[in-house]
C-alpha cells in the first residue's frame, strides 16, 4: 500500500502557459496494501497546492493505468474525468499505416498529457464551493484513492513460481520506466521541474522491506504485527520522476564504511552484495572531492532487483539495480563493469536527482554534467589509457550514430511550435519529448551530451568547470533548504541558459560559439586529410577537406590543432578553419638527416632510438596528427604512408593515436606492418587494449597476406611464449590470471587466431588444433578466479573458426556427412553445454556462446537449421543473457529462413513476456537485424504483419514509452515512413483538398510524401468510402501531413485526441450526422482555412463528439481504454453547462462522485 | 636391570622346570615364565629354610608376588638414582641408597647372606639367546664420529636416512601428468554428461539421428539469477583451496612465468588486489541482519553503535494513526 504526498512546486507555474493550474507544494503518498498474489496495489496520495492563478477551478493530474476511486478537494468530494489520448494513438480501425502520420499522432498525444503544458490525463474539477477560496490563492489539498491492478508499466512484480511464502519465494517489486514515468503507479504532477517535498508510507508484509526516498523515519506494526509500515521522509524538494519504490524480503547491509548508507539484495545474494560493494565509499570520496559537495541527500540506497528495467536507474537518494550486477570476488570482467554502473549511478544522484531539469531541453546538461564526472572517475580509477580509450570510443560511436542516422539535437528549440520548424526533418520521431525519442537515439543523446561537456572542459579548464558545478550545487542546496513560499526552489532546476550563465560569470569565457556548434546544432564534422611534403620550402602541405553536406554533418569554422613528430621533435600547430581555405602550409623543423644516430624526442619528453630506414630519404615527417585531444565531434579521414602509420603505432604514446594507426594498418598488408602488430602484442607496457585491437588487425592482415606468409600462423608462436609450457610448448600453462593484462590478451588472441583463414578460406587445421588443445588442457584448480569468461571466449574462437559447409546439393544435414573438424567442434560445444547444466558458470558465460556457436553452424549449413533449441532456451525462466542469445540466434534464424511463424513467435513474446526488458531487447534486435526492409520485397511484408505491427505501437505498447519507441523504429526499418508498399491500394480514394474545396479521386496513395513536404498549399486528405458502419466515412491515409501538422498545432494547445477532430470535421462536411449541437460550430469550417481553426470551436467539437461517442460504446463497457476518447472537456469557461454535462455522462465520473472507497 | 640384579641374587636351579615352559609362543612370555618360576623356587627354599614343610598355593603366589615387587621396586629405584647422578648404569652404592631409602637395614645384609643354613640354589641353566633375525643390510653402516661414544647405538641402515636418487624425466611426467589430468576430466565430464543425458530429457542438433550430440534439455528455474550469479559449491571450494597455498602459488607464478612483469599494474590490477582485502575487512565490519530486520540479542550491543534507520527496532503501533510530527 503506497501514499504519497506531493507538495507541488509553484515555481515551475510560472513559466507554464497560464492555465488553470496548480501549484503542489507538498505530496503523501500512502500504499497500504500490495498483494504479490494478485499484483494489485492500494493506496491514495494528497497533494497540498498552492494556486497561483486566480479562479482555479481545474486540476489536471497526470495518471495511467491507476483506477481512481475518489478524488476529494479540501474534504469536498470532486467530480473528474479521466482521458489519456496515447493509450491509443489513432483511432478507429482506420486504414491509415503511415508512419509520419502516426509520428505527429503520437507526439500530439504526448503533449496533450505533457506536465510541462499544463496538461494531464486526470482533470479535476474544483468543487465551486471552493472557487472562492481559490480566489484567495489559499491551500488546497487533492486527496485520490486509488489502486492499481496487474500493473503493464511502472510497477514491475516479480513473483517466482515456487512453493513457500512470498518472502521465500524472494517475490518482490520495484518501480521503474522511461524518463518521467511516475504517473504510471500513482497519479501526481510528473514532471522533473515540479519540486515538492515528500511523505511516503508503505504498509508491507512483515518479512519485507520497503525501500523508498528520503529518510526512513520508522517502522510501525500494524495491529495484528503482521504487516509493517514503513515511513519516508523526504524533505529535500524532489520532482515526481525521481520518486522511487522496492519492496521485497531483501537482505540489508549497512555500507561498513558509511553507515548512512544501505544496501538491499535479494535472498541468499549477501556474499556478493558485500564483495560488490566493498569499494562504493572510494566513488562518494572521488565525487565529494571534486564537486567540494557533500551528498546531498542524508542517506543513500541500493537495491538490486531482478527482471530490471534497465541495468542502472537513480532516484532521489536511492538507486535501483539489475541484480545480475553482483559478482563475487573471482570474477575479473564484471568487476569494472559494475564498478562503472555504480560511478553513474551516483553521479546522477548529484545531476539528475538532485539537481533536477526546468525543461526537457534542458536535460543535456544533466546528463552531461553527470556523464562527465563519471568520465572523471573512469579517469582516476582506471588511468588515463582507460579514459581517453573510452573517450574515443564514445566520439566513434556518436560519430557514426550520426552519420548513418543523422544529427542528434541536444538543446532543440521549438519556436511557436509549428512543425515547419521541426529541428530534426531526418528522423522519424520527434524529439520533443522524451516519450517518443527511439532508445538508440536517447543513448547517443547522453553520449554526445558527455562528450560535449569535455569539450566546454578545453575550453575553460577543468577547475572552471568543477567551480561551475559547485556553483549549481551550493545554489541548490541552498534552496534546498528553504521554504516553499520562499521561491528559491527554481534553483534546484538547471536550465540551459542558467548553466551557461555560470559558465560565464565563473570563468569569463565566451563560449557561444562552441555552444552553438555542438548543442543547438546537429550533425558531426567529417573531415578528410592528405598531405604533401615540400622539401625545397621544408614545408608540409596539409590538405583537409570537409564533408559537410551528407546527413549527420555539419561545417566546422574555427582552430584545429595538428601535431607532427619529425625528426627533431614532436610540434603542436594551431590551423584555422576557414570557410575556404584547404590548405595550410606548416613549416617543417627539421631537415631530413637520417644519417645522423640521434634520438628522436617525443611528444612526452621521451627520447628513443628509431630504426628510420623505413622512412621516406627526404622527409623529416614520422607522422601527422590530426586534432589529436579530440577537441572536436569529428571523423578524420587521413592519408599517411604505411611506414608512418607504422612509426605512429610503435612510438607514439598516446593510446587514441595508437588505435588510429591499427585502424589505418588494415589495409597496408606488409611485413612490416605485421612486425610493428608483432611488437606491440608483445609489449607488456603497452595499454592492453591496443594490444587486442591489435590481435584482430593482425589476423585481417595475415589473411591478406596469406600467399606469402611464413612461419606459423600469426600469434601461434606469441600465444606460445606467452601462455604455454616451457618444457612442452603444445600445453598451457594451467590458468593463473593474477595478471589481468595477461588474462585479456591470453583470452582474446585465440579469438583472433580462429579468424584465420588459409587459401581455401577455411581455418587453418594447425590453428583449430591449437584451439581445441587449449580447451583440452585448460586446467582451473589452481587460479583465484573463475575462468568462466575465459572458456567462453574459446568457444567464441571455435564458432570464429568455422566457413560455410562445401554442400553438393542442398540435402538436408545429417550426422554421417558431418565433417570431422566440425565433429570436434560439436562435441566441444556439446560438452560444455550439457556440463553448464550441472555447474553453471556465472551469467550462463557458456551458455551464451555455445548458443552463438550453434547458430553459426546451422547458419553455415553444418547442422540443420532449427530454431527449436534457441526457443526453448529463451522461454521465460532462463537467464536473462541466455533468453538475449537464444532470442538473437531465433531473430537471425528469422531472417535467413524468412519464417513468418519465428517472427509471429518473437512478436507474441514482445505482447506477453514478463520481462520489459526482453520485450524490449527483441524489438530493438529485430530492428537491427530485420527480417525484410523497406528496400527489399519480402513474403513475410504483408498486410496482417502490417496490422500487427501498428497495433503494437498504436495501442499495445501504451504502457511502456520505451516499447512504443522500438515498435516504431521496427515499423520505420521495416515499412519506412510512408505507407507499407504491400498494402493493397484502397479501392476508392478521394482526395479532398480543404482549400480549394474540391475532391478529386485518389490516383495514387502511394505517391505519399516524406515529413518535409511543407511547401505543399492547402490541405488535402484521402478519404475512402467502403461499405461500413455507423461511422460512415472512415478517414482513410492523410495525404498530406502538414494537414496534420496544423492539427497537431492546434492540439498541443490543449489535450485532445486528433483523429477525433479530424473525424467530425468530415462527418460534418459529408454527412452531416454529426448531432446538430456541434453543427454550428462546424459549419464555419470549409471556409476557415485550418491554420485559424480556434481552440473554442475545436474543442466544444469534443464535447459533442463524446456523447456521440458514448452511445454505442456504452453497451461494450468500459474497458479501460475505452474512455479514452470520451472525456474531453475544454478549458474554456464559457462552456460550463456543457462541461458538467461531460463530467455527468462520462463512465469514470459517475463512478467516482460516490464510489465506494476500497481503501481502509 | 632390576631383572638381572634379581638373577644375580638368586641363583637356583630350576632347570627341570625350564623344559615344560615350551608352550608358551613368545620369547618375552617365555622368559617372564622363567623368571617367575625361579622366584618361586626362591620363595620355596626361604620357606624351607625358616622350617616350613609345606605351603598352599596361594601363600606362595602371594609371596611370590611380594618378592617380585620389592625386587622390581628396588631396580626401579636404583636406576633413577643412578639417573639423578647423570649416569646410565647403576652402581652398588645406588642400589645401597634405595635399600637405605626403603628402610632396609643394609649392614644386616652380609651377615644374613653368610648365614649358615642358606641353601644353594643352581643357576638357572643358560636358554639358548632366541636368535633375531639379521635385519637386511643394505648398504655400509656408517661408523661412529670421533666424538660419538663407541657405546652409542650404531647408525641404522644408509637406505634409511638417504635420500635415494631416482632416475625419471620430470619433464615428460609433467607432460604425462598434464594429459592424464586432461583425459581423466574430459572422460568424467562426458560419462557424467551422457549418463545425464540419457536419464534425462534431451533435445538434439540432428532430427535423424536423435542420440547423437545429445543436449540435456533447457530447464526453466523459477529463480535464475541464483544459479548464475552464485559461485559453484565447486568453484568455492577450489578458491578456498588456493587461498591457503596463495602464497606457493604466487612465488610459483613469478618462478616459472618471467614475462609476466609486476611493475606494469594496470588500475584494474589494483582494484583487484584492494577488493580482495577489502573483502575481508569488510567481513569483519558488515553488519547483516535477516530481512525481517530483528537484531539478534547476541550481537545488539555492537550493532546498536551504527546508526541505521533499517536497524532499528520496528515499533509497535500504538493508536490510531498517530500525526507524524517528527519532522526534522
Amino acid at each position: 500500500m503506497l501514499s504519497y504526498k506531493q507538495n507541488p512546486d509553484p515555481s515551475g507555474l510560472h513559466s507554464r502557459r497560464c492555465m488553470n493550474r496548480k501549484k503542489d507544494k507538498g505530496f503523501e503518498i500512502c500504499i497500504n496494501n500490495i498483494n504479490f498474489q494478485r499484483k494489485s496495489v492500494i493506496g491514495y496520495v494528497e497533494l497540498t497546492i498552492f494556486p497561483t492563478v486566480m479562479n482555479l477551478n481545474r486540476i489536471k493530474l497526470n495518471s495511467k493505468q491507476c483506477r481512481i476511486y475518489r478524488v476529494r478537494v479540501n474534504d469536498l468530494e470532486a467530480p473528474f474525468i479521466y482521458n489519456d489520448p496515447t493509450l491509443e494513438v489513432c483511432h478507429h480501425e482506420s486504414k491509415q499505416r503511415n508512419l509520419n502520420y502516426f509520428s505527429s499522432a503520437y507526439t500530439a498525444a504526448v503533449s496533450a498529457v505533457d506536465p510541462d503544458a499544463g496538461n494531464g490525463e486526470l482533470s479535476i474539477k474544483v468543487p465551486s464551493e471552493l472557487w472562492k477560496q481559490g480566489d484567495e490563492m489559499k491551500v488546497m489539498k487533492v486527496y485520490i484513492e486509488f489502486s492499481l491492478d496487474q500493473p503493464k508499466g511502472g510497477l514491475h512484480f516479480v513473483v517466482p513460481d515456487v512453493d513457500g511464502s512470498m518472502a521465500e519465494r524472494a517475490a518482490h517489486v520495484f518501480s521503474f520506466g522511461n524518463q518521467n514515468s511516475t504517473r504510471f503507479w500513482f497519479p501526481c504532477v510528473d514532471s522533473y521541474s515540479e519540486l515538492c517535498t515528500w511523505k511516503l508510507e508503505f504498509t508491507v508484509d512483515a518479512s519485507m522491506v520497503a525501500v523508498s526516498c528520503g529518510d526512513l523515519v520508522e517502522t510501525v506494526y500494524t495491529h495484528d504485527m503482521r504487516k509493517k509500515t514503513f515511513h519516508y521522509m523526504l524533505p529535500i524538494p524532489t520532482a515526481a520522476p525521481n520518486i522511487s519504490l522496492a519492496v521485497g524480503p531483501f537482505e540489508i547491509l549497512v555500507d561498513p564504511y558509511m553507515h548512512e548508507v544501505t544496501h538491499f539484495c535479494l535472498p541468499q545474494l549477501l556474499p556478493l552484495l558485500k564483495q560488490t560493494m566493498s569499494y562504493l565509499h572510494e566513488i562518494f570520496e572521488f565525487y565529494e572531492e571534486i564537486l567540494t559537495c557533500r551528498y546531498p541527500y542524508s542517506c543513500f540506497k541500493t537495491v538490486f532487483v531482478d527482471e530490471a528495467y534497465v541495468q542502472v536507474s537513480s532516484y532521489a537518494s536511492m538507486s535501483i539495480f539489475s541484480t545480475n550486477l553482483l559478482h563475487s570476488g573471482m570474477i575479473i570482467d564484471q568487476t569494472p563493469v559494475t564498478r562503472r554502473c555504480l560511478a553513474q549511478a551516483l553521479a546522477q544522484q548529484f545531476f539528475g536527482c538532485f539537481i533536477s531539469r526546468m525543461s526537457w531541453s534542458d536535460e543535456w546538461v544533466l546528463k552531461g554534467i553527470s556523464g562527465y564526472i563519471y568520465g572523471l572517475y573512469l579517469k582516476k580509477t582506471f588511468g588515463v589509457n582507460e579514459y581517453r580509450h573510452w573517450i574515443k570510443e564514445e566520439l566513434d560511436k556518436i560519430v557514426e550514430y550520426e552519420l548513418k542516422m543523422g544529427g542528434v539535437l541536444l538543446h532543440p528549440t521549438f519556436s511557436g511550435g509549428k512543425e515547419k520548424d521541426n529541428p530534426t526533418p531526418h528522423l522519424h520521431f520527434s524529439i520533443r519529448h522524451p516519450h517518443t525519442l527511439s532508445w538508440e537515439y536517447y543513448k547517443m543523446f547522453q553520449c554526445k551530451a558527455h562528450l560535449v561537456m569535455r569539450l566546454i572542459e578545453n575550453r575553460i579548464s577543468m577547475e572552471f568547470m568543477l567551480q561551475v558545478f559547485n556553483k549549481l550545487l551550493s545554489l541548490a542546496s541552498t534552496a534546498s533548504s528553504q521554504k516553499y513560499q520562499s521561491h528559491m526552489w527554481s534553483q534546484m532546476l538547471v536550465s540551459t541558459s542558467g548553466f551557461l550563465k555560470s559558465i560565464s560569470n565563473v570563468s569569463g569565457k565566451d563560449i557561444g560559439p562552441l555552444i552553438k556548434q555542438w548543442v543547438d546544432q546537429s550533425g558531426v564534422v567529417k573531415f578528410f586529410g592528405s598531405f604533401a611534403f615540400n622539401r625545397k620550402r621544408n614545408v608540409l602541405e596539409l590538405e583537409i577537406r570537409q564533408d559537410y553536406t551528407s546527413s549527420g554533418t555539419q561545417k566546422y569554422v574555427g582552430p584545429i590543432k595538428v601535431t607532427v613528430q619529425e625528426l627533431d621533435g614532436s610540434f603542436n600547430h594551431t590551423l584555422q578553419i576557414e570557410e575556404n581555405s584547404l590548405k595550410h602550409d606548416i613549416p617543417c623543423h627539421s631537415k631530413s638527416r637520417r644519417n645522423k644516430k640521434k634520438k628522436i624526442p617525443l611528444m612526452n619528453g621521451e627520447e628513443v632510438d628509431m630504426d628510420l630506414s623505413a622512412m621516406d630519404a627526404d622527409s623529416p615527417l614520422l607522422w601527422i596528427r590530426i586534432d589529436p585531444d579530440m577537441s572536436i565531434l569529428r571523423k578524420v579521414e587521413f592519408e599517411q604512408a604505411d611506414f608512418m602509420w607504422q612509426y605512429q603505432l610503435r612510438f607514439e604514446r598516446d593510446v587514441v593515436a595508437q588505435e588510429e594507426a591499427i585502424s589505418a594498418l588494415e589495409i597496408f598488408p606488409t611485413p612490416a606492418s605485421r612486425l610493428a602488430l608483432t611488437d606491440i602484442l608483445e609489449q607488456d607496457q603497452c595499454f592492453y587494449k591496443v594490444r587486442i585491437q591489435a590481435c584482430f588487425c593482425l589476423a585481417k592482415i595475415a589473411n591478406s597476406m596469406m600467399s606469402t606468409w611464413t612461419g606459423p600462423p600469426a600469434m601461434k608462436s606469441l600465444f606460445t611464449r606467452m601462455f604455454c609450457c616451457k618444457s612442452c610448448p603444445n600445453i598451457v600453462k594451467t590458468n593463473n590470471f593474477i595478471n589481468f593484462q595477461s588474462y585479456f590478451l591470453q583470452k582474446t588472441m585465440p579469438v583472433a587466431m580462429a579468424l584465420l583463414r588459409d587459401v581455401q578460406n577455411l581455418c587453418p587445421k594447425e590453428v583449430l588444433n591449437f584451439i581445441l588443445d587449449l580447451i583440452k588442457y585448460n586446467d582451473n584448480r589452481k587460479n583465484k578466479f573463475s575462468d568462466n569468461y575465459y572458456r567462453a571466449e574459446l568457444i567464441d574462437a571455435l564458432t570464429n573458426s568455422l566457413t560455410p559447409a562445401i554442400s553438393i546439393n542442398n540435402e538436408v544435414r545429417t550426422v554421417d556427412n558431418l565433417n570431422t573438424d566440425v565433429r570436434l567442434i560439436l562435441e566441444e560445444i556439446t560438452r560444455f553445454l550439457n556440463m553448464e547444466k550441472l555447474l553453471p558458470s556465472y551469467r550462463n558465460t557458456i551458455t551464451v556462446s555455445c548458443l552463438r556457436a550453434i547458430r553459426m553452424l546451422q547458419k553455415n549449413g553444418h547442422i540443420p537449421s532449427d530454431p527449436s533449441l534457441f526457443k526453448s532456451y529463451a522461454q521465460y525462466g532462463h537467464f536473462v543473457d541466455v533468453r538475449i542469445a537464444a532470442l538473437e540466434a531465433v531473430i537471425d534464424y528469422t531472417r535467413v529462413d524468412r519464417s513468418s511463424s519465428e517472427l509471429q513467435w518473437l512478436l507474441d513474446l514482445v505482447q506477453n513476456d514478463p520481462v520489459h526488458y526482453i520485450r524490449h531487447e527483441i524489438l530493438s534486435m529485430l530492428a537491427k537485424n530485420p527480417p525484410f526492409t523497406k528496400a527489399a520485397d519480402s513474403l513475410l511484408c504483408n498486410e496482417a504483419l502490417v496490422d500487427q505491427l501498428w497495433k503494437l505501437m498504436n495501442s499495445g505498447t501504451c504502457h511502456d514509452w520505451r516499447l512504443r519507441c522500438d515498435a516504431v523504429n521496427l515499423y520505420y526499418t521495416l515499412f519506412g515512413l510512408t505507407r507499407p508498399s504491400c498494402l493493397p491500394l484502397p479501392e476508392l480514394g478521394l482526395v479532398l483538398n480543404l482549400k480549394e474545396k474540391k475532391a478529386v479521386l485518389n490516383p495514387t496513395i502511394k505517391s505519399e510524401q516524406g515529413p518535409g513536404g511543407p511547401e505543399r498549399p492547402g490541405l488535402t486528405v484521402v478519404l475512402a468510402f467502403p461499405t461500413q458502419e455507423e461511422e460512415d466515412i472512415d478517414m482513410d491515409t492523410v495525404h498530406d501531413s502538414q494537414a496534420f501538422i496544423y492539427h497537431h498545432l492546434n492540439m498541443l494547445e490543449r489535450p485532445s485526441t486528433p483523429d477525433i477532430t479530424l473525424f467530425q470535421l468530415f462527418a460534418l462536411i459529408f454527412t452531416g450526422k454529426e448531432p446538430s449541437s456541434v453543427e454550428q460550430a462546424m459549419l464555419s469550417m470549409p471556409g476557415t482555412p485550418m491554420p485559424t481553426l480556434s481552440k473554442e470551436s475545436t474543442s466544444s467539437k469534443h464535447g459533442d463528439h463524446h456523447h456521440h461517442h458514448h452511445h454505442h460504446e456504452h453497451k461494450k463497457k468500459k474497458k479501460k481504454h475505452k474512455h479514452k476518447h470520451k472525456h474531453k472537456h475544454k478549458h474554456e469557461s464559457k462552456d460550463k453547462d456543457r462541461d458538467s454535462h461531460a463530467f455527468s455522462n462520462s463512465p469514470a465520473s459517475g463512478r467516482s462522485i460516490r464510489s465506494p472507497s476500497l481503501s481502509d | 636391570m632390576a631383572d638381572s640384579v634379581v638373577m644375580g641374587s638368586g641363583s637356583l636351579n630350576s632347570g627341570s622346570r625350564s623344559g615344560s615352559s615350551k608352550t608358551s609362543t613368545s620369547p618375552t612370555d617365555n622368559y617372564q615364565l622363567a623368571r617367575r618360576r625361579t622366584l618361586q623356587v626362591v620363595v620355596s627354599s626361604l620357606l624351607t629354610e625358616c622350617g616350613f614343610e609345606s605351603a598352599e598355593k596361594a601363600a606362595m603366589e602371594t609371596l611370590t608376588e611380594m618378592m617380585q615387587s620389592y625386587i622390581t621396586e628396588v631396580g626401579r629405584c636404583a636406576k633413577a638414582t643412578c639417573e639423578h647422578t647423570a649416569r646410565s648404569t647403576p652402581t652398588l652404592s645406588d642400589v645401597v641408597i634405595t635399600l637405605v631409602e626403603m628402610g632396609f637395614n643394609v649392614d644386616t645384609l652380609p651377615v644374613y647372606a653368610k648365614r649358615s643354613q642358606r641353601m644353594v640354589i643352581t643357576a638357572p641353566p643358560i636358554t639358548n639367546a632366541s636368535v633375531v633375525p639379521k635385519a637386511l643390510i643394505a648398504g655400509q653402516k656408517r661408523t661412529h664420529p670421533t666424538y660419538i661414544p663407541s657405546h652409542f647405538p650404531e647408525f641404522p641402515d644408509p637406505h634409511t636416512y638417504i635420500k635415494t636418487p631416482t632416475f625419471r624425466e620430470p619433464v615428460s611426467d609433467y607432460q604425462v601428468v598434464r594429459e592424464k589430468a586432461a583425459s581423466q576430466r574430459r572422460d568424467v565430464e562426458r560419462a557424467l554428461t551422457r549418463f545425464m543425458a540419457k536419464t534425462g530429457e534431451t533435445e538434439s542438433l540432428f532430427k535423424d539421428d536423435i542420440s547423437a550430440f545429445p543436449l540435456i534439455a533447457a530447464k526453466p528455474s523459477a529463480i535464475p539469477y541464483l544459479s548464475a550469479l552464485l559461485p559453484s559449491e565447486l568453484e568455492l571450494q577450489t578458491l578456498e583451496e588456493t587461498d591457503s597455498s596463495e602464497q606457493d602459488d604466487q612465488t610459483d607464478t613469478e618462478n616459472n612465468s618471467s614475462n609476466v612483469s609486476q611493475d606494469d599494474q594496470t588500475d584494474t590490477e589494483n582494484n583487484s588486489s584492494n577488493v580482495s582485502q577489502d573483502d575481508q575487512s569488510a567481513d569483519k565490519e558488515n553488519v547483516v541482519l535477516p530481512p525481517g530486520g530483528v537484531v539478534p540479542t547476541g550481537k545488539a550491543n555492537e550493532e546498536n553503535m551504527i546508526d541505521n534507520p533499517y536497524l532499528r527496532l520496528v515499533k509497535k503501533h500504538k493508536g490510531r494513526r498517530k500525526k507524524l510530527k517528527f519532522i526534522y
